[in-house]
C-alpha cells in the first residue's frame, strides 16, 4: 500500500504551512493566555474551506483524502494545537453521520458543516465511564417519534461552541453499553440541551472542552443514527478513524518544538559559540527531528489503511497515535531543555507545545487504550484472540 | 544629436522641489563630462519664473512645459516632444511624479531606462550609472545596448547629488512649443482633500523624527514630536503604526509610503524592515533608538542606541533644549 | 467591464540570489512568488469582480515556464483566465522590452483596465506601467490607494503631499495601485482546486507578431558590471547606559556632526 505524498499534498501543505505561519502562529500565545476559543480563526478556516476537507463535493466540501486531512491538521498544529482541533472535532463529530447517517440526515447538515457555518462536537465520554465506554449511563427513551434524552457527559471538545452534536446514549438499559447504546444528531439549540461549564485545563487551553447536560432533551427519531442498539459500533469504528486526527495533531506539534528549538540553537550564543555547535545540542535535535519523521510517516501509512478501509486499520491508526503522542511528548520535553531557561517561560512557545503535547497522549482514547487495541489486533492475526474482545 | 543632459525639474507653488535642485548639480556635472549642457524640463506652478534658481545650480536652459499644479502625468506630451532626439540622457527623479514622466518617454520615444540610480558619469561619449539591486546586496553598472535611441532617461535616487551654494548663473528660459494632446494628458483631478490633521510634506524635511510599532500607539508621537520639535524637524512612521492608524499615512515612510532623504533620520521603535529601509536609505545620517540590541535597523544606522525609546526621546529633547540655550541659539 | 491584472514573478525575499555568468539574475532552483506588490493590484481586481463591476479578470504575465506558476497561484486567488508570454528571445529583457511586449499583448487582450502593483521587489523602477501606457496611447492613473471604475471613467485616490485626490481618466487605462488598497485574500482551497480547471494560454513573441529584432535583441540597456556594495562604516552603539547620558552622547555626535 503506497502512501507517498503526491505534488497536490505538497502544494496543500505550503498553503496551509503559509496560512497558519502569518496568521495562526502569531495568536497561539494570547490564545493559550486568555483561553479563548479562536473564533476568529474558525472563520479564517472556514472561508479558506479548510473545514470542509471530510466531506462529499456534492455537500460543499472538497472530499480530500486522508493523507491530505492529515498534512493539513499537521500543519496548523505546527502553528497552534487549539486551532488545529477546529477541523479535527469537525470531522470527528460528523464521522458518526458520515459512517452510519442517512442520505437525507448526510443533506440536512453536511452543507453547514462543510462551509464551516456550523461546528459539530462528539459527545460520547462520561464522567463515571471514563475510557470504559460501554459502561456509560445516560438514558434515551422512545416517546412516539422522539427519544427523550437524559443525563450528562463530560469532557466534550468543542461542547460550548457546537451547534450541532452526535450524542451516544442508552436506549436499551438491560442489552447494556456494548448493545444497547445508540447514537442521535442533536441541535444545541433544542430545549433542555446545556452546556453549563467548560473545564480549566493545562494545554489546547482555547478549545473549550464542556461538561453537556441533557434534561428531557427531545430529538425526533430521524435524528438516530442507524438502528438502534448501533451506537457502540458506530462510536467505535469513529474512534478507529478519528485518532488519526489526534496523531496528525501530535506531527504538528512536535514539529512546531522542533522548528523553535533548531532556531533558537542557531541564533542563541554560550560560551562563545552558538548552542546549536555544541555536539549534546545537535544529538538532541537529531533525535527529535528523526523520532518525529518516524511517527510522520507512520501516521501516513496509517492515512492510506483508512483509505482503503482496510480491516486491520485499528492496529494502524492506534500504533499511529500512540507513537506520535509519545513522541510529541518526549520532543516537546526536550525543545524546552534546548531552550533552557527560555524554554521554560512564555516568551517562547515551547513550554506551551509541551503543555499541548500532553493531552495527545491521553484524550480519544489513553495511550494505554491504545496499547490494548493494538495488542488485540496482533493476537488476532495470530489467532489467539481472547472471545469477546 | 547633442550631449546634452536634460532633467525633469518639479515645481509646486511657486518653487522648485529639493529634486529639482539636486538633478541640476547633477545634469551640470555630467554635461561639463559629457561637453554638453544642462537643460531643465520644468513643470509646475512656478516653473515659468525658475530660471535663477535652476541657472544658480548649473542649468543652462529651462524649457517650460507648463506653470500650473495638475497631474505631472499631463505633461508628458510636452516632456515627450521636448526630449525627442534632444540630448545624452534624461535625468528624473525616483519619485512617483518623476517615475511617471520618465515612463511616459521611455515608452513614447523607445528609450533605455535606468535606476533608480546612485551614481552616474560619462564614459567615452556615454551614460553609465550605478544601481543598487538584490536589496542592496548587488551594485550593478549599466549602459544603454549598442546601436540604442538616445536619450537614456534615468531615475535619480534623492542625494545622489549634493547642490553646492548656489551660484549667480541663470537658466535661459523658453516656453516649450505646444505639443498638443495625447492619451496621457486626459487625467485630471476629479477632487481634491486636505487630510483630518494638518500633515507636513515629509520629502522636503531635512530632519525626521519617525516612529514604528515601539511607540505603542497614538499617544506615543507626542514624545517624538516633542523630539522633532527640538530638532526643527518633521514626524514620520513605519508602515506598521500607519496601519495601526496611529498616525497619517501621508507620514508613511518606505517602499509603499514617502521616500524621504532627511540629512538626519532618527528611528525610534521602528525595527528596519527592507520596506522601510526603502523609504529612508538615502538619509545622510541614521539614528536608531530601539530596545531590541539585535533590530536589523542596528546594521544600517550610522548610531545605533539600545533602550526605552520613552526614556530615551525625553531625555534627548531636554538635553538639546539645554544645548541650544546655553549656546544662545 | 474587462481587467487585465499585469504580475511578475520575483525570488522570495530572502531566497539566495546571484547572477549568471552574462550577468542576468539567475532564477534557476530560486524560490520564486508573486511580486508581492501585485499581490495588491489582484486583490483590487477581485474586489471590483466581487463587486460586480468587473465581469472579468485576465492575469498577464512574461516571464519563463516556470512563471505559470505564479498565474496558478493567481487564478487560485480568483479571475477568470491567464496569459503566460513566454519565449527564449525574452532572457534579460529590461524595462523597456517588458513594456513593449505588454503593450503588444494587452493590445491583444484589449481590456478597459489593464491593473499592476505599484513596484516590483527585484527592479525597483517602476517605468513599465507609464511606458505601457504611453505604448498603448492610454491615460495611466498610477500609484491609487483605491481605484474605482464608473460611466467609463477610471479613478484613483492618490495620496498628495497633505492629503489625497481621486485623478480621473477615460477607459481604457493603465492604472497601478499601492499595498493601501486592502490585504491581499488567501487562495482558499477550492480556488486552489478551481485554478487548475481555468485556462491559462502560452503564448510567444510570434503570437504577438513580434520578433527579437523589434525588441532590440532583449534590451536597450546592458550591465556592464556587478560588484558588493562598499563597506559602510560600522554602526556606533550606546548600549547599557542610563538615558540622560545616552542622551548627552547622541547630542556629542549630533554637535560634532553640526546636526544641532
Amino acid at each position: 500500500m503506497t502512501y507517498l505524498p503526491t505534488a497536490e499534498h505538497d502544494e496543500l501543505r505550503a498553503v496551509v504551512r503559509e496560512l497558519a505561519d502569518e496568521k495562526i502562529a502569531p495568536r497561539a500565545a494570547e490564545i493559550d493566555e486568555k483561553a479563548e476559543f479562536p473564533e476568529d480563526l474558525r472563520q479564517l478556516l472556514a472561508q479558506q474551506d479548510l473545514l470542509g476537507t471530510c466531506f462529499e463535493e456534492q455537500h460543499g466540501g472538497t472530499a480530500l483524502d486522508t493523507l491530505a486531512q492529515t498534512i493539513l491538521v499537521e500543519e496548523i498544529a505546527r502553528a497552534d494545537a487549539t486551532t488545529s482541533l477546529i477541523p479535527i472535532v469537525q470531522k470527528l463529530g460528523a464521522l458518526p453521520i458520515i459512517l452510519a447517517g442517512s442520505d437525507e440526515q448526510k443533506d440536512r447538515y453536511f452543507p453547514r458543516l462543510a462551509s464551516g457555518e456550523w461546528l459539530i462536537a462528539f459527545g460520547l465520554t462520561e464522567a463515571a465511564a471514563g475510557s470504559d465506554v460501554a459502561s456509560n449511563r445516560m438514558r434515551a427513551v422512545r416517546d412516539g417519534d422522539e427519544y427523550v434524552l437524559n443525563g450528562s457527559k463530560r469532557f466534550i471538545t468543542h461542547g460550548s461552541v457546537a451547534n450541532v452534536l452526535t450524542v451516544f446514549a442508552i436506549t436499551d438499559a438491560e442489552a447494556g453499553g456494548r448493545k444497547g447504546m445508540s447514537a442521535f444528531i442533536v441541535e444545541a439549540d433544542t430545549p433542555g440541551f446545556a452546556a453549563p461549564r467548560v473545564e480549566h485545563k493545562m494545554g489546547i487551553r482555547g478549545s473549550p472542552t464542556a461538561e453537556l447536560t441533557f434534561d428531557d432533551v427531545r430529538v425526533p427519531s430521524t435524528n438516530r443514527l442507524g438502528e438502534e442498539g448501533d451506537g457502540f459500533k458506530i462510536a467505535m469504528e469513529t474512534l478507529d478513524r478519528s485518532r488519526l486526527g489526534i496523531a496528525a495533531q501530535a506531527v504538528g506539534i512536535a514539529q512546531g518544538a522542533i522548528d523553535a528549538a533548531v532556531a533558537y540553537a542557531a541564533d542563541r550564543q554560550q560560551f562563545g559559540q552558538r548552542v546549536a555547535d555544541f555536539q549534546g545540542i545537535q544529538w538532541m535535535l537529531a533525535d527529535m527531528a528523526s523520532q518525529n519523521e518516524a511517527a510522520r510517516q507512520l501516521t501516513y501509512a496509517a492515512a492510506a489503511r483508512v483509505d482503503a478501509d482496510a480491516p486491520d486499520l485499528p492496529y494502524w491508526t492506534s500504533s499511529a497515535k500512540l507513537v506520535a503522542g509519545d513522541t510529541a511528548m518526549r520532543v516537546t520535553t526536550d525543545a524546552v531543555q534546548v531552550l533552557g531557561g527560555y524554554g521554560y517561560i512564555t516568551e517562547y512557545p515551547v513550554e506551551r507545545m509541551m503543555r499541548d503535547a500532553k493531552i495527545t497522549q491521553l484524550y480519544e482514547g489513553t495511550q494505554q487504550i491504545q496499547r490494548l487495541i493494538v495488542a488485540r489486533q496482533l493476537l488476532q492475526r495470530a489467532g489467539v484472540a481472547k472471545r469477546g474482545s | 544629436m547633442s550631449n546634452d543632459i536634460l532633467f525633469l525639474a518639479e515645481f509646486s507653488a511657486g518653487k522648485p522641489a529639493r529634486s529639482a535642485i539636486e538633478l541640476a548639480t547633477g545634469a551640470a556635472d555630467l554635461a561639463a563630462q559629457s561637453g554638453g549642457s544642462a537643460v531643465a524640463l520644468a513643470y509646475g506652478s512656478g516653473a515659468a519664473s525658475g530660471g535663477a534658481a535652476l541657472g544658480a545650480h548649473g542649468a543652462a536652459r529651462a524649457v517650460v512645459l507648463g506653470d500650473e499644479d495638475r497631474p505631472a502625468i499631463t505633461y508628458a506630451p510636452a516632456a515627450v516632444a521636448a526630449a525627442r532626439d534632444a540630448g545624452l540622457a534624461v535625468l528624473a527623479p525616483a519619485t512617483p511624479n518623476g517615475r511617471d514622466l520618465a515612463a511616459a518617454l521611455v515608452g513614447s520615444l523607445d528609450l533605455p531606462a535606468f535606476g533608480p540610480v546612485r551614481a552616474a558619469r560619462v564614459v567615452d561619449g556615454v551614460l553609465e550609472s550605478e544601481q543598487a539591486t538584490l536589496q542592496g546586496s548587488v551594485i550593478t553598472t549599466a549602459r544603454p545596448a549598442d546601436g540604442a535611441p538616445t536619450p537614456s532617461v534615468v531615475l535619480v535616487l534623492a542625494n545622489t547629488f549634493t547642490p553646492a551654494e548656489g551660484g549667480s548663473g541663470t537658466a535661459e528660459v523658453a516656453q516649450a512649443p505646444d505639443a498638443g494632446e495625447s492619451a496621457l494628458s486626459r487625467a485630471t483631478v476629479a477632487e481634491s482633500h486636505e487630510a483630518d490633521a494638518k500633515v507636513v510634506n515629509l520629502e522636503e524635511a531635512t530632519v525626521i523624527v519617525a516612529g514604528g510599532r515601539g511607540v505603542g500607539g497614538e499617544e506615543g508621537f507626542a514624545p517624538l514630536r516633542e523630539l522633532a520639535e527640538a530638532l526643527g524637524g518633521a514626524v514620520g512612521a513605519s508602515r506598521a503604526a500607519a496601519d495601526a492608524g496611529w498616525i497619517p499615512y501621508q507620514l508613511q515612510i518606505g517602499q509603499t509610503g514617502k521616500v524621504v532623504k532627511p540629512s538626519l533620520y532618527v528611528g525610534a521603535g521602528i525595527s528596519g524592515a527592507i520596506q522601510h529601509r526603502v523609504g529612508m536609505q538615502t538619509a545622510e545620517h541614521v539614528i536608531a533608538i530601539n530596545r531590541d540590541p539585535d533590530a536589523p535597523i542596528g546594521e544600517f544606522a550610522d548610531l545605533f542606541v539600545v533602550g526605552d525609546l520613552f526614556e530615551i526621546v525625553p531625555a534627548l529633547t531636554e538635553e538639546i533644549r539645554r544645548r541650544k540655550a546655553t549656546s544662545g541659539g | 467591464m474587462k481587467i487585465v491584472v499585469c504580475i511578475k514573478q520575483v525570488p522570495a525575499t530572502g531566497a539566495d540570489k546571484r547572477y549568471t555568468a552574462d550577468l542576468r539574475l539567475d532564477r534557476t532552483g530560486v524560490e520564486a512568488i508573486i511580486n508581492p506588490l501585485d499581490e495588491y493590484a489582484i486583490e483590487q481586481a477581485l474586489r471590483l469582480a466581487d463587486a460586480g463591476t468587473a465581469d472579468s479578470v485576465t492575469y498577464l504575465c512574461m516571464g519563463p515556464d516556470q512563471a505559470s506558476e505564479a498565474l496558478r497561484r493567481a487564478l487560485a486567488m480568483g479571475g477568470d483566465d491567464a496569459v503566460l508570454i513566454t519565449d527564449a528571445a525574452l532572457a534579460g529583457a529590461d524595462e523597456w522590452t517588458t513594456a513593449k511586449v505588454l503593450a503588444a499583448a494587452l493590445d491583444k487582450l484589449a481590456p478597459d483596465v489593464a491593473l499592476m502593483g505599484m513596484a516590483s521587489d527585484d527592479a525597483r523602477g517602476s517605468l513599465v506601467p507609464g511606458a505601457v501606457a504611453a505604448m498603448r496611447d492610454v491615460p495611466l492613473l498610477s500609484y491609487g490607494s483605491e481605484l474605482a471604475l464608473a460611466d467609463g471613467e477610471a479613478r484613483v485616490r492618490r495620496l498628495s503631499a497633505t492629503g489625497f485626490d481621486w485623478i480621473a481618466a477615460p477607459l481604457p487605462v493603465v492604472a497601478t495601485v499601492t499595498d493601501q488598497v486592502g490585504e491581499p485574500r488567501y487562495a482558499s482551497l477550492k480556488g486552489i482546486m478551481a485554478a487548475k480547471r481555468k485556462p491559462l494560454e502560452t503564448w510567444s513573441l510570434g503570437d504577438l507578431e513580434l520578433s527579437a529584432d523589434d525588441l532590440h535583441g532583449a534590451a536597450l540597456t546592458t550591465v556592464t558590471d556587478t560588484r558588493a556594495p562598499e563597506e559602510k562604516p560600522p554602526t556606533e552603539r550606546i548600549e547599557n547606559v542610563p538615558a540622560p547620558e545616552a542622551a548627552a552622547k547622541i547630542a556629542d555626535w549630533l554637535e560634532q556632526r553640526k546636526l544641532i
